[in-house]
């Protein structure tokens, strides 16, 4: 509820966009055959697929997402940064090489390259939307919740502008768009975050001219038609840091005392940063409820130590619990995102751009390297965030831009259209993962459709807009719906239903193709049951009190990897087995 | 198949025989290395760092320079990735590109 609508944010995403648009158009032009359609030919040099993947992968929830977990529960946001970064090291060591040369366009091109199995396809292709849409979902309603503060439109503006921007880039020229946009993204948005880092450590910590009193509640009361804040009504010189700010010259999150008791550290090196850090005292908000059911943020101060541990954010609360079960979701969670990464399709389709496993290796070291260095910028951003007096204590997604406008109107203008960059860039990698399931899997290999070369890049282009449109569709049905941790589901289902088979067909020669369908079957159905059981969604899609939802979930934890990716591996291990002769009888001649 | 396809196949580590292995053995001990890594720290965030609420050693407990090992470890596990990926493009690497081409 602190809005800052931006003209200049305006501005610099316009002329970002159109620049965007008019690089796919032109490509569009140039791509005309399938293979440059879904695999960009092949021909994409290894250096410029991994700045690409670093594209792909930041998404939305990397960038706002931890960001904003960090600013607002400290370390946990970073133990999202380490879980997605140590996912790349399966791929890079398991999963790239063997894929590579397996497949094609897809995912199902490379577990079905032993096999010319209909049904592997068909589940594979389904595998491959299913866990597409959990990760496009919140991408597109995180691109309409932006654009509310940013740039002053309503939510369903931003879907659609991001909607018909992805749709435009992969319609025209496919991968060969999708990745340009991606490796333009992912050089802007690592540069840019290298830039604010830079100026939070410069910049130091500093206390407010006076202390923040515990009793300095803030109340916000929302309406079907207004809203008040501490009493009065929202105005633009009555946001919800108002009154903070008029008092102690600063608003939400900042340091109540550092050590020395200094007012001010002056610039601070990168280590330095955590040890000054460490030893002061911070001043966090929390959420609440009062008598009258207005909501409430009181301030409470932290020690930074406290605040470089895990568990203070519910998802990670188990780990501060003694109780064995209650560590079970942080641990199962931290295996999802382990595994999960490599399973993604829309990563996976990106080792089909370059032209052999050298290149798959080459590129996926470039990849480690630039997402592994944005990871570790986030630690910077987020703390930096949480003492930058600046946040928003109604959205954490806000959190990264609201720090880059205490650096002044130009940088948050330039983060503003990063934000919606990355959600670009991430969108069209999974409108094109989507596309090729439709158009290369499911119509052509499935249903047996005879297409001409041509044919398939209509198919292809045709399915994107579908997706496309379908994406603005469901980001603005979604819009009243808390769907951040969506991409942690899509991590469970990746792991869950690809990773079983994608190892095995590589590491097992007894592996069948009735293992892997089985497998992908049970990894999808059981973990997405089990996700739509749990108290967590109870909890934050069904709209139950954390009692009632803890009282009516059927399953003891909600993050499903920890049972779900052995399931999926012994499924098909055991139907392999008791497929195997069968399979050899019936194998078809090479 | 389609030729692209066939092309797919024929380059890479496939057509060698040490360097493969080489390649698989080495990534495979990188791997190892790894994954106990990121397990230790799973179970040592899990088990070893909070006792009835508060934090008794683990990841609280002092590394250097006033930090705490959640950070140094953190930051290990990312920049140790990164180091790991380096050391088998380095070591594990197949024939070079211009290798494979000659052969085809």
């Amino acid at each position: 509820m602190i809005y800052h609508a931006s003209t200049l944010a305006v501005v610099v995403f316009a002329l970002f966009v159109a620049a965007v648009l008019a690089l796919s158009l032109w490509l569009g032009s140039r791509t005309k055959s399938s293979g440059g359609y879904f695999a960009a030919h092949g021909q994409v040099g290894w250096f410029v697929n991994g700045i690409a993947f670093a594209g792909d992968y930041l998404s939305a929830a990397s960038f706002l997402g931890i960001c904003g977990m960090i600013a607002f529960f400290g370390y946990d946001g970073f133990l999202y940064s380490i879980g997605y970064l140590a996912g790349w090291i399966v791929a890079l060591f398991v999963i790239a090489e063997p894929v590579k040369r397996l497949g094609k366009y897809t995912l199902a091109d490379a577990l079905d390259s032993k096999f010319n199995s209909r049904g592997l396809k068909l589940v594979a292709a389904i595998s491959t939307l299913v866990i597409s849409l959990f990760y496009l979902v919140p991408q597109m309603v995180g691109a309409g919740a932006l654009v509310k503060p940013l740039l002053g439109l309503p939510h369903w503006a931003g879907v659609a502008m991001v909607g018909v921007a992805v749709t435009v880039i992969v319609s025209t020229a496919g991968m060969v768009s999708t990745t340009w946009v991606q490796f333009i993204k992912g050089t802007i948005l690592v540069a840019v975050c290298t830039l604010v880092v830079a100026m939070i450590l410069n910049r130091g910590f500093a206390v407010p001219s006076t202390p923040i009193a515990s009793t300095e509640v803030q109340t916000l009361v929302k309406s079907a038609d207004s809203m008040t804040v501490n009493g009065a009504p929202l105005a633009p010189d009555n946001q919800l840091d108002s009154k903070l700010r008029a008092a102690h010259g600063t608003g939400f999150g900042s340091v109540a005392a550092l050590p020395g008791g200094v007012e001010r550290t002056g610039p601070l090196g990168p280590l330095g940063f955590f040890e000054t850090f460490s030893q002061s005292t911070i001043t966090t908000w929390k959420k609440g409820t009062d008598a009258a059911g207005a909501t409430t943020f009181t301030p409470v101060e932290r020690k930074g130590a406290d605040l470089l541990l895990p568990g203070a954010n519910p998802t990670f609360k188990g780990v501060r619990d003694d109780r064995v079960a209650s560590k079970l979701d942080f641990i199962s969670l931290m295996l999802a995102l382990f595994l999960g990464t490599a399973s993604l399709p829309h990563i996976l389709i990106r080792y089909y751009t370059v032209k052999d496993a050298v290149s798959a290796r080459k590129s996926t070291v470039v990849g480690i390297a630039a997402i592994g260095f944005f990871y570790v910028l986030t630690l910077y951003l987020g703390l930096g965030a949480m003492t930058s007096g600046a946040l928003d204590p109604t959205d954490s997604n806000m959190s990264a831009p609201l720090l880059a406008r205490t650096f002044g109107e130009g940088l948050f203008a330039v983060i503003s259209a990063v934000a919606f960059t990355t959600v670009l860039g991430t969108v069209s990698g999974l409108v094109m993962a989507g596309a090729g399931a439709v158009a290369h899997d499911l119509m052509k290999d499935v249903l047996g459709m005879r297409m001409s070369d041509a044919q398939q890049v209509r198919s292809g282009k045709i399915a994107a807009a579908a997706l496309g449109l379908g994406s603005i569709a469901l980001g603005i049905l979604f819009e009243k719906m808390n769907v951040t941790f969506l991409v942690g589901w899509a991590f469970n289902l990746a792991a869950s239903a690809n990773l079983p088979a994608l190892v095995m067909l590589l590491f097992w020669k007894r592996t069948t193709k009735q293992g892997i369908i089985a497998a992908m079957a049970t990894g999808l159905v059981v973990s997405l049951g089990w996700i739509l059981a749990s108290a967590d969604t109870m909890e934050k899609v069904y709209g139950y009190s954390a009692a009632d939802a803890a009282a009516k979930t059927i399953v003891p934890f909600s993050q499903p990897a920890i049972v779900t990716v052995p399931l999926g591996f012994a499924v098909l291990a055991v139907v392999s087995l008791l497929t195997a002769r069968s399979s050899k009888s019936n194998a078809a001649p090479a | 198949m389609s030729s692209e396809a066939t092309s797919h196949e024929s380059t890479g580590e496939e057509s060698t025989g040490v360097p493969v292995h080489r390649a698989r053995f080495l990534g495979a001990v990188l791997f190892a290395i790894y994954c106990i890594a990121y397990a230790t720290f799973v179970l040592v965030a899990a088990f070893g760092t909070f006792k009835g609420g508060a934090a008794v050693g683990g990841l609280a407990a002092p590394a250097f320079g006033g930090l705490s090992i959640a950070v140094v470890a953190g930051f290990g596990l990312i920049i140790g990735a990164f180091l790991l990926a380096a050391i088998y493009a380095m070591f594990g690497a197949p024939p070079r590109e211009s290798e494979t081409e000659a052969r085809k």
